[in-house]
């Protein structure tokens, strides 16, 4: 188990020293598209790399969200075994929801890896020489990261510190 | 029969918590699977999001909200509004709603506003005499006051999804918006009249008020300056914004620390902006699903038989999105129910900025609809009170939102007047 809290956390830190760089290079490059701008002068790489920063931040808070638990969900029925549910059902109410959540995203995975290898084979370099392919593989490594803090919930749940 | 089995439990997974975007892929997995489409159409719909050109305001206005609300911000524009307003009957209740709206622009209602000013709020406003089921009342109804007012988040998500001009949608909502404050504002003139004691304009209070939290008052007025002088398109206008706020914040206030606090706020402004994103990344795929099979012009054929005209259809519609907006978040509700009614509003002729300010007045007042309003679990988490006394709390200002709800929809060019000039 200390293997899989281990990489748990290193996912953790990566995915938040990554995000904040992520930002601060979309905050500080997107002022200076405008400050050029006063200087007639642009970048064509300039804008799809933003908006790729953006694209690859959504997956990163995502992970951040998957840690702190804090994702937008109808929870109605979980809200009320939380409150009101006898201990058994509590766990298996967040051990379904974490297992579920897991497999489902690596459906997901499965569809966009797919996606990531056709955009190898028909994409197109996009800017910086960087292929289509590569950017269109943030989807899979975002949501491998994200399926893989469910799947850590889910066995941290039977250890007996979550039991406690 | 599969099909109905799968919808069940998709269904009885959403219930369950599982994070709404999953629910979304899956949804869109299974769909695309019944009809044999090939799964990594789903994965096509979710990169679509990386070419949406407004796509970096979502983040960057976030995080200029996230970087003042963890400021003394909050402090030092109450003391500004205290000294404009302060002195009206009912002015420290206005100056309530004047700035919980000012913050809700900026953190998109996401519950920020009332745990950042909250507790600043509510012993002032007991101070000032006014009851407690008052005060608790008015900063629960405050925490989504501003939605309407540039540059909040759900504007800028439904302008994404429904493809409507952000500035446009902007331009629209001040009307509304500042209608909404002043029916609000002279409910608390009434209340503080009867029970509260007013004071005198003190211009100097109000000069070094304004001397204290200059820098921040200018924002709102930059930007919509900047976006409608056409010197910055919005997208511009979010980075200005960020960088602006980070400047000020770290380097004149000194209330942040650039590398002791900024990363904090980073990490929490961009989980909840991950979340937002995921869903809508998740929702494409099915949403064009629905399009694609015509489950809307299949609901607005199923409405025709029972709906004949424009005001029937958007009495209808106010009642549909109350209950949403009682049942669900409002960036999902934006996501879910967007596609869906936007092809059934033109048909009926609804100009697409009326019904954005329609959909966006309605999940305003979801914030605070009983049961499940996510203002009332915010607030009762925050003050410590049971939910069902802010059920009570809320009561007479959900009255009134709803009237001033039928207001805005019946009433078409107090969204549209600033639009059509």
């Amino acid at each position: 188990m200390a293997v899989f809290r281990f990489i748990d956390q290193a996912i953790e830190k990566g995915a938040a020293a990554l995000l904040v760089l992520a930002v601060a290079l979309m905050l500080g490059l997107s002022v200076f598209a405008i400050v050029m701008r006063w200087f007639e002068t642009s970048y064509h790489w300039l804008e799809p790399f933003v908006r790729h920063l953006v694209f690859l931040s959504t997956f990163l808070g995502g992970v951040i969200a998957t840690g702190r638990g804090t994702h937008i969900a109808i929870d109605i029925l979980h809200k009320k075994i939380e409150d009101t549910g006898p201990e058994w059902l509590k766990h298996l109410s967040f051990r379904t929801l974490n297992i579920a959540s897991s497999l489902v995203l690596f459906w997901l995975v499965k569809a966009s890896w797919d996606f990531t290898v056709i955009e190898f084979e028909y994409g197109r370099e996009v800017f910086w020489g960087i292929h289509s392919g590569i950017l269109v593989g943030i989807i899979p490594f975002g949501l491998s990261l994200i399926a893989y803090r469910f799947l850590y919930r889910f066995m941290h749940s039977f250890t007996k510190a979550a039991q406690v | 029969m599969s099909a109905i089995f799968a919808g069940i439990g998709i269904f009885v997974l959403a219930i369950s918590g599982v994070p709404l975007f999953i629910i979304m892929a899956l949804a869109a997995l299974v769909a695309f699977s019944f009809t044999g489409v090939d799964l990594s159409a789903v994965a096509v719909e979710i990169y679509r999001i990386s070419s949406a050109p407004t796509l970096l305001t979502i983040p960057l206005f976030t995080l200029a909200g996230y970087l003042m609300a963890e400021s003394g911000s909050p402090k030092r524009l109450l003391r500004l509004a205290d000294a404009a307003l302060g002195w009206l009957p009912g002015g420290v209740a206005i100056v309530s709603l004047v700035i919980c709206a000012f913050f809700t622009a900026f953190t998109g209602a996401s519950g920020v506003t009332i745990i950042a000013l909250g507790g600043l709020l509510f012993p002032i406003l007991k101070n000032e005499g006014y009851s407690e089921d008052f005060s608790l009342g008015l900063i629960t109804t405050s925490g989504s006051l501003g939605l309407l007012f540039a540059p909040s988040l759900p504007i800028i998500l439904y302008g994404i999804v429904a493809k409507v001009d952000i500035d446009q949608l902007f331009l629209a909502g001040l009307v509304p918006g500042i209608f909404l404050i002043v029916v609000l504002s002279l409910w608390s003139i009434k209340n503080g009249t009867a029970r509260t004691v007013t004071r005198k304009f003190d211009f100097k209070e109000l000069v070094a008020a304004l001397k204290g939290s200059f820098f921040e008052a200018l924002l709102p007025i930059g930007v919509l300056t900047g976006i409608y002088g056409g010197y910055v398109t919005p997208t511009e206008a979010s980075a200005m914004t960020a960088f602006y706020v980070l400047m000020i914040e770290c380097f004149i206030y000194k209330d942040l620390h650039i590398i002791k606090d900024v990363p904090r706020v980073v990490l929490d402004s961009m989980s909840l902006v991950g979340g937002i994103l995921l869903i809508l990344c998740c929702a494409l795929g099915l949403t064009n699903f629905m399009v694609d099979e015509e489950i809307p012009m299949q609901i607005l054929d199923l409405m025709r038989e029972y709906i004949s005209n424009k005001w029937a259809f958007l009495f209808f519609l106010n009642i549909f999105l109350l209950i949403v907006g009682s049942m669900m978040d409002i960036f999902s509700a934006i996501i879910v129910v967007v596609p869906l009614i936007t092809p059934i509003a033109a048909e009926f002729d609804v100009h697409p900025v009326h019904l954005a300010i329609i959909f966006l007045t309605n999940l305003e007042i979801g914030y605070i609809t009983p049961p499940v309003g996510i203002n009332l679990f915010i607030s009762s988490f925050r003050f410590k009170k049971p939910v069902t006394e802010l059920y009570r709390a809320t009561f007479p200002y959900l009255i009134l939102l709803v009237v001033a709800l039928a207001v805005i929809t019946y009433v078409p060019q107090l969204s549209l007047w600033l639009v059509e000039r």
